[in-house]
């Protein structure tokens, strides 16, 4: 049986794997020695992913609904079925849902169809907001939208900052690295509420209270400045305003942010002091569903760019998406704000390069992400979706009313059953395809096995339906959609199928200047100017409390599980994960709430004790499960069970919109 | 013992391909490193590359393996069930001596206790065992500590010492002794049994010179572990650090745990598939009624390290339970691999 090289498709490491393949069926997987990133590990999702990929559970041919029920067709009745049903609709009414699982080309061509064909400008992701809000704020701070840093140089850093989530659980192999840095010296600090393994693992873990992470940040910053540590003048008059920013931190009072956070003011110090005093800087932040927060992010930012760290030659902010091609997906423009490139739908002449290089006219209306179409919009009638393997599906009653549902998918799930037509898929390893990891390494992806007869490559279906629709496309490969991306992507100007093949991942931007890749973008660049990201006036440190403190005593954060990773049907096709994420269904059936020993002690609750968890908006029965890693005032939930989300978490979608640092003010009512 | 000339490795390998699948060790194109596959083309065995990244477990233990198949009629209501027969002949050529005393774990532990693993079994009545001397060590390896190489001492079909232009060749079964008397090979000479003697001798005292990434005491350790007298901080220091992958098991050349699933094909059959498992996960203990031995995952490691190398564990395999590849540290996202628990056990014992 032999070992075929390739890259894991589940989170946004991108680790190397080598994957065993007999008689067209993938059998066993390996980690690839010598990827220079992963370096020969995975984690336990990339050890199983051939359970996944032998999975029957697959989409195999095209199917119409009828009624209740989905009746097999040829292509070429699905293709004329659909495209008949779109003419109908005119750009405001459809929608787009791309997939952060699909490659670099079908997401350039989703977007590409939905802009130029359909001339429409609703086009998201469904699990982008983190990513993109990060994306603007390192826009507008400096002009770079992704990893200011590269990973390669990691075990050289001597300060390393996480902050939020849990990287062991998220990006295990990214946490690895950042372990083995701290191992070889580097000093490892945690900022975040809960304990997690990540914390555990560090020198120093910093816990402020849920809600106040942002405000820690921006004391540390406060901290520079009322040590002297302020590298102020090192930019100079490359930073627009420094002087405003630094008026604006003078307004804090480090003593109370230190009794908001709940965090000592000599901890704030003394940490302040040795981010200043290092030599190369790390900070590690999720995006994606449980990303860091809007503000935290702009302050973590103001703290690289006030201390000189962001232009170091090693060291720099690192967002970690939490899906394979995340990134990558939100670089081909499936995003409102930006078309391919990072070039933002909110000027004229980015709209006049893609119509000049797509030969089409573009409708320039700004779009919306498909969420708040769904929320708000009521002209919305139509929506097309790449591979929803999640199983939340938000606004799933809303998705029933449409009058069109277009699915293209690998994996039957709950998503392709709102569909009125499905196109089945390719998975990652019946075709070639591009995929770019959180370090913006852009690997190729080759074909190991033979789809089943009746699949096609969605670049394929795409272009029937373009044609069908009076577009006519005429690419035969990916490669040459990839070639295409060369032509019309600035950071990937000088990648193709032939430099990938050869490499294990390059890091855009690859262009004439950079051939070979970038590792650290900002470094030696003169000319780039900077900005720090503040609201204009001190918000009056709100959102610190609830208001509703004598109802909602308790503060309830979401967070991830190892196995049942982003609530997805994918873990559900394996044996070994999905075992593990059964062993902890069969201990809390009903799922788990993690709350302190003292609040335990102090309710007179003990272990697996029924509770009903009340918000605003809802509630929701959990088993009691008291925790050593849970702040007293503090509640944590797992994101994995069905009915927690689906039931409950999804009546508070506006609180998940808004990308404001998340706790759920509830109360904790024992249920007899 | 015989002469192999250093060009007729070809011919052999092409000599075993007519009647096995031949396995060994190639270079990755791209990354450049060693993994240990089947040959499409037998030219590409590679007896100068280092150890490979993984041990040959995957060809007699299968990472995944239907080991049976049954479809049950609702009708009649009776079930047929067949064996699944596609158990082929295999050739392994270039393994190391750690490689092949994990063989013999793996015979122990599958065939050489009260039952016997018939799926197993299969696989292991149609191997050719080639070893290769180890005759300068790689930088992960440990198996002067563990008492398994750097030279092969039984279990192989053939084995082979590099002594400058081929290969001193050894016979250690009557396939082998065929084997060589079909490519007619030619005796190497009354020095050839002192010659591979020196050649071993030189390379166990390298050791202190390439072996460089790991060190592993491991008898001390064998007997704090068997007496149970190291103390739980030394667990849960471990035990933080393990990112609960699964790796160090999937990676052990001794590694024998397996899970089995029923899985339901389309077509209406039932297959039962056996995958490798890891004592690395909670579910691996759980029992019915939520019980769990171990739970806490400092526990689990602490089993994984006892099996590897406490002495009652030994006394099932004839030998620890670890062959010193030093694999485990090398794919361990936690760096805790064996060599550096055998180290923190080390450093309770000697207060360091």
């Amino acid at each position: 049986m032999p070992y075929h090289r390739g890259i894991c498709n589940f989170c946004g490491t991108g680790c190397g794997h080598l994957l065993q393949v007999e008689n067209n069926r993938v059998r066993g997987v390996y980690p690839l020695p010598g990827h220079p990133l992963s370096r020969g590990r995975l984690c336990v999702r990339g050890w199983h992913i051939h359970e996944l990929l032998q999975t029957e559970e697959r989409i195999t041919r095209p199917l119409i609904r009828e009624g209740d029920r989905y009746r097999a067709v040829s292509y070429d009745e699905a293709i004329d079925f659909a495209a008949r049903r779109l003419k109908n609709f005119s750009g405001h009414e459809v929608a787009f849902l791309g997939s952060p699982r699909a490659s670099n080309e079908e997401n350039y061509l989703f977007g590409k169809f939905a802009r130029a064909v359909m001339k429409s400008n609703n086009l998201s992701l469904s699990s982008d907001a983190g990513l993109e809000e990060s994306a603007r704020i390192l826009l507008e701070g400096c002009g770079w939208p992704a990893m200011t840093a590269s990973l390669s140089e990691l075990r050289q850093a001597d300060f390393i900052m996480v902050v939020g989530g849990d990287l062991t659980k998220q990006n295990p192999i990214i946490a690895s690295e950042i372990h083995f840095a701290s191992r070889s010296g580097a000093f490892l600090v945690t900022i975040s509420p809960r304990r997690t393994q990540m914390a555990r693992l560090s020198q120093k873990h910093l816990r402020p209270n849920p809600g106040t992470t942002w405000l820690l940040l921006e004391a540390l910053a406060r901290a520079l400045q009322t040590e002297g540590l302020v590298n102020g003048n090192h930019l100079g008059e490359r930073v627009e305003n420094a002087s405003q920013y630094f008026e604006y931190l003078e307004s804090l009072d480090l003593k109370q942010a230190s009794e908001l956070t709940g965090v000592d003011e000599k901890e704030i110090v003394g940490l302040a002091r040795k981010f200043y005093e290092s030599e190369s800087a790390y900070a590690f932040y999720p995006v994606g569903i449980q990303s860091l927060d809007r503000r935290s992010m702009s302050a973590l930012f103001n703290l690289f760019l006030m201390t000189g760290k962001l232009v170091r030659p090693a060291g720099g902010l690192c967002p970690v998406t939490g899906i394979s091609n995340l990134l990558g997906s939100l670089d081909m423009g499936v995003s409102p704000a930006f078309l391919p490139g990072y070039l933002p739908t909110d000027r004229g002449d980015s709209w006049k390069r893609f119509e000049e290089l797509w030969q089409v006219r573009l409708d320039r209306w700004p779009g919306k992400s498909v969420g708040a179409c769904l929320q708000e919009d009521q002209s919305l009638r139509a929506l097309l979706v790449v591979d929803h393997d999640e199983e939340i599906i938000r606004q799933a009653s809303r998705i029933k009313e449409l009058d069109f549902v277009v699915y293209f998918g690998a994996y039957r799930n709950a998503f392709a059953g709102l569909a009125s037509v499905i196109f089945p898929r390719l998975n990652y390893v019946e075709g070639d395809g591009t995929y770019t990891n959180s370090e913006r390494r852009v690997q190729l992806s080759q074909k190991k096995v033979e789809p089943p007869s009746e699949i096609r490559p969605l670049w394929e279906i795409l272009s029937e339906l373009a044609g069908a629709l009076g577009h006519p496309w005429a690419y035969k490969s990916a490669e040459e959609v990839m070639a295409e991306i060369s032509r019309t992507v600035p950071q990937y100007s000088g990648l193709s199928y032939d430099k990938l093949r050869a490499s294990l991942g390059i890091k855009w931007p690859v262009d004439e200047q950079n051939p070979g890749g970038t590792e650290f973008p900002l470094a030696g660049e003169p000319g780039r100017r900077f900005k720090f990201i503040f609201g204009r006036t001190r918000e009056q440190l709100k959102g610190l409390s609830s208001g509703f403190e004598d109802r909602f005593p308790f503060k309830l954060v979401v967070g991830r599980s190892n196995y049942f990773w982003h609530q997805n049907s994918v873990m559900k096709r394996t044996f070994i994960p999905k075992r593990e994420y059964n062993a902890l269904l069969l201990l809390y059936p009903k799922g788990f709430v993690e709350i302190s020993a003292d609040d335990a002690r102090a309710l007179g609750l003990r272990e697996k004790q029924p509770v009903r968890i009340v918000s605003e908006a809802a509630e929701i029965s959990l088993a009691v499960r008291i925790s050593p890693d849970i702040l007293p005032g503090m509640l944590y939930i797992p994101y994995f069970i069905e009915e927690m989300v689906s039931g409950f978490l999804h009546r508070q979608v506006s609180e998940l919109e808004k990308n404001e640092e998340f706790f759920l003010p509830v109360r904790l009512e024992k249920l007899e | 013992m015989y002469w192999l000339p250093g060009d007729q490795v070809k011919l052999l390998a092409r000599r075993l391909a007519e009647s096995y699948s031949v396995y060994g060790p190639r270079r990755d194109e791209i990354s450049g490193e060693v993994v240990f596959d089947r040959l499409e083309v037998p030219e590409r065995l590679d007896l100068q590359a280092a150890i490979p990244y993984n041990p040959p477990k995957h060809v007699l233990f299968p990472h995944y393996e239907e080991i049976l198949r049954y479809l049950y009629e609702r009708d009649s209501q009776k079930v047929a069930i067949e064996k699944i027969d596609k158990v082929e002949p295999k050739a392994l050529v270039g393994l190391r001596a750690c490689d092949l005393n994990g063989i013999l774990c793996l015979d122990r532990f599958f065939l050489w206790q009260e039952f016997v693993d018939e799926v197993y079994l299969e696989h292991r009545q149609k191997l050719f065992l080639i070893s290769n001397t180890c005759v300068r060590p790689f930088p992960q390896c440990f198996c002067v500590c563990t008492d398994s190489g750097p030279a092969a001492r039984e279990g192989f079909d053939l084995d082979l010492t590099f002594a400058g232009q081929g290969y001193l060749v050894q016979v250690g079964s009557r396939k082998g002794q065929k084997l060589v008397e079909e490519l007619g090979l030619q005796p190497a000479g009354p020095e050839a049994a002192s010659l591979r003697e020196k050649i071993v001798d030189e390379s166990v005292s390298s050791f202190d010179s390439f072996a460089l990434e790991n060190k592993a005491w491991v008898s001390r350790a064998t007997n704090r572990l068997t007496t149970g007298f190291i103390k739980p901080e030394v667990w849960e220091y471990i035990g933080n650090q393990c990112f609960e992958c699964g790796a160090c098991s999937f990676v052990c050349p001794t590694c024998s745990c397996f899970n089995v699933e029923e899985v339901n094909r389309v077509d209406g059959q039932t297959d039962r598939v056996r995958t490798w498992d890891s004592c690395s996960f909670e579910g691996y203990t759980k029992m019915a009624g939520d019980h769990n031995p171990r739970k806490p995952v400092e526990d689990r490691r602490n089993k994984r390290f006892f099996c590897k190398l406490s002495y009652s564990q030994s006394k099932k395999y004839l030998r620890p339970g670890c062959v010193g590849c030093g694999r485990c540290a090398r794919v361990c996202p936690g760096d805790i691999g064996l060599p550096n628990v055998v180290t923190y056990i080390r450093r309770e014992i000697t207060g360091e």
